[in-house]
């Protein structure tokens, strides 16, 4: 009964540039989080100065 | 008495969890027993409420009767009534924008109470009292945890490409939706855009590598792997990023048209002072369409009593000023870009799924001002067509009539090497009264302008 649902194709390889899209979002935000974070106690640090 | 039977909506019959239909002239929506557990999840989950409260989703009454007849049944639905609706590809890239953004949010938000858009397309968003409403009841379907989005693809093809071609080649490029209106395939989108374009990793991955991928990919079967829900919130969030970041600043010809006509002595306000004038005695007045509507200040005149009025321009840097203007101030204006000697034409299945923009507009006012000599002179369209689009689109009529003799008029005359002798007042008075009655004319403030208000016969 899902499967007919599913009314829109969602287009050849979808599913799988998703998955390989995910992959690198996943180490980019990884990364930017970090930074973010390093930044946010920098800016702390700089506030109380 | 013969009894009015609901008429399905010729759009409507993709989705087989329901489907809209007319009943009385009103529009509803049936919702089908297929649907009947994602449409109670929708209403119970406190999804619907939250969007409805939020402003992005429009609000609907629950009817517990078959209107149909259908077996199908489940309930039925009656939204918000729309005024007009209006299509992508005549819509400024900020509206565009705006509604990806909303898209984004709606799947967002959903995946909150466990619910996932199931459709992305800018067709389901409609600008309904100065804001962008969701206007799919049956969108949303119950996430399964290790599914990525179905509807990725659409909102790529339907969204990101066409305003990436907008923000990378700063080019209006809202027509080419009329013929892609199932969006641009990424194939072709990344043909167009600029090789700069694959330094932004949000580009290169949804756009430029989803193609390569789609390409070489084939038939073959799909991963089998788990999608979870960190995954799907990162490609959402990537997105709104990429959205975000796109930016169009466009600057059309007639952005300072105002400016500079305010300048010729007193010519804007006797203008405006008249159609006040004019449009206070008409009586049964509601709605009106704008034509040539520039930053809208006209149509501000009827909106300010109370008219709801269709704004069309053919500039993108005109409607996008006004839509911006329009946007969260509870306006009865809907901007609208259309070329007035191209009006968009009914498209779809059967040319009947998206109707033409005639089609669309039946008002009680049309307002054409200082518009009259750029579809005569300016496209050499007889005045007998321009009275018979007239005529189509509304019962009233307040037209302007630029003699040849006009500085304007001379202007675009002065690029042609046609004659028009036959651009005279008389006429013009000859084609219009073969389908309209003057009900009054009068010069404009000291110009040789002159405001004509007619009614159909």
């Amino acid at each position: 009964m899902q499967h007919f649902l599913i009314y829109i194709d969602p287009g050849s390889g979808s599913y799988l540039i998703q998955t390989i899209i995910a992959a690198v979002l996943g180490v980019a935000f990884f990364f930017k989080n970090i930074v973010l974070y390093v930044k946010s106690i920098f800016s702390r640090f700089t506030r109380r100065k | 008495m013969g009894q009015e039977l609901p008429t399905p909506h010729l759009a409507s019959y993709r989705d087989p969890s329901g489907f809209i239909f007319t009943y009385k002239g009103e529009v509803y929506r049936q919702v089908n027993k297929v649907y009947q557990e994602d449409f109670d999840h929708f209403i119970s989950s406190g999804l619907y409420e939250e969007l409805v409260s939020s402003g992005l989703f429009i609000n609907h009454q629950q009817l517990p009767e078959n209107l149909t007849g259908s077996d199908n049944w489940h309930t039925t639905l009656k939204p918000e009534q729309l005024d007009f609706i209006s299509y992508p590809y005549e819509w400024c890239f900020a509206q565009l924008k705006e509604a990806a953004l909303v898209t984004l949010e709606l799947a967002h938000k959903g995946l909150g109470h466990n619910m996932i858009l199931k459709d992305a397309t800018p067709f389901n968003i409609q600008l309904h009292k100065g804001r962008l409403v969701f206007i799919d009841s049956l969108s949303f379907e119950r996430y399964k945890e290790t599914k990525p989005w179905v509807a990725y693809r659409q909102f790529c093809e339907t969204f990101l490409a066409p305003l990436a071609l907008m923000h990378y080649h700063q080019q209006p490029l809202q027509p080419m939706l009329v013929s892609y209106p199932e969006g641009v395939p990424l194939t072709i989108a990344s043909r167009l855009l600029p090789w700069r374009s694959r330094l932004n990793l949000h580009t290169y991955l949804h756009i430029h590598l989803q193609s390569k991928v789609a390409a070489k990919h084939g038939s073959k079967p799909e991963p089998k792997g788990a999608f979870s829900r960190q995954k799907l919130q990162n490609l959402l969030r990537s997105l709104q990023t990429l959205v975000e970041s796109f930016h169009f600043e466009y600057k059309g010809t007639w952005a300072d048209y105002y400016t500079e006509a305010e300048q010729r002595s007193g010519y804007v306000p006797a203008k405006k002072e008249l159609v006040n004038e004019w449009v206070h005695k008409l009586t049964d007045v509601t709605t009106a369409v704008d034509l040539g509507a520039n930053d809208g200040s006209f149509s501000e005149i009827l909106s300010n009593r109370n008219i709801r009025v269709i704004s069309v321009d053919g500039d993108h840097f005109a409607i996008s000023k006004l839509y911006q203007s329009v946007r969260n101030q509870h306006n009865s204006i809907h901007p609208v870009i259309l070329d007035l000697s191209n009006p968009s034409p009914s498209l779809g299945v059967n040319n009947e799924e998206r109707l033409s923009f005639i089609q669309r507009t039946k008002v009680d006012v049309v307002l054409a001002l200082a518009f009259i000599h750029h579809l005569a002179i300016g496209k050499n369209i007889p005045f007998e067509r321009i009275a018979e689009l007239c005529k189509q689109l509304g019962r009233i009529l307040i037209i302007e009539f630029v003699p040849i003799t006009d500085e304007k008029a001379q202007l675009m005359l002065s690029r042609k090497e046609l004659s028009f002798d036959w651009y005279t007042e008389k006429n013009f008075r000859k084609a219009f009264t073969k389908h309209f009655t003057i009900r009054e004319e009068k010069g404009i403030g000291d110009s040789s302008r002159k405001l004509y208000l007619m009614e159909v016969k």
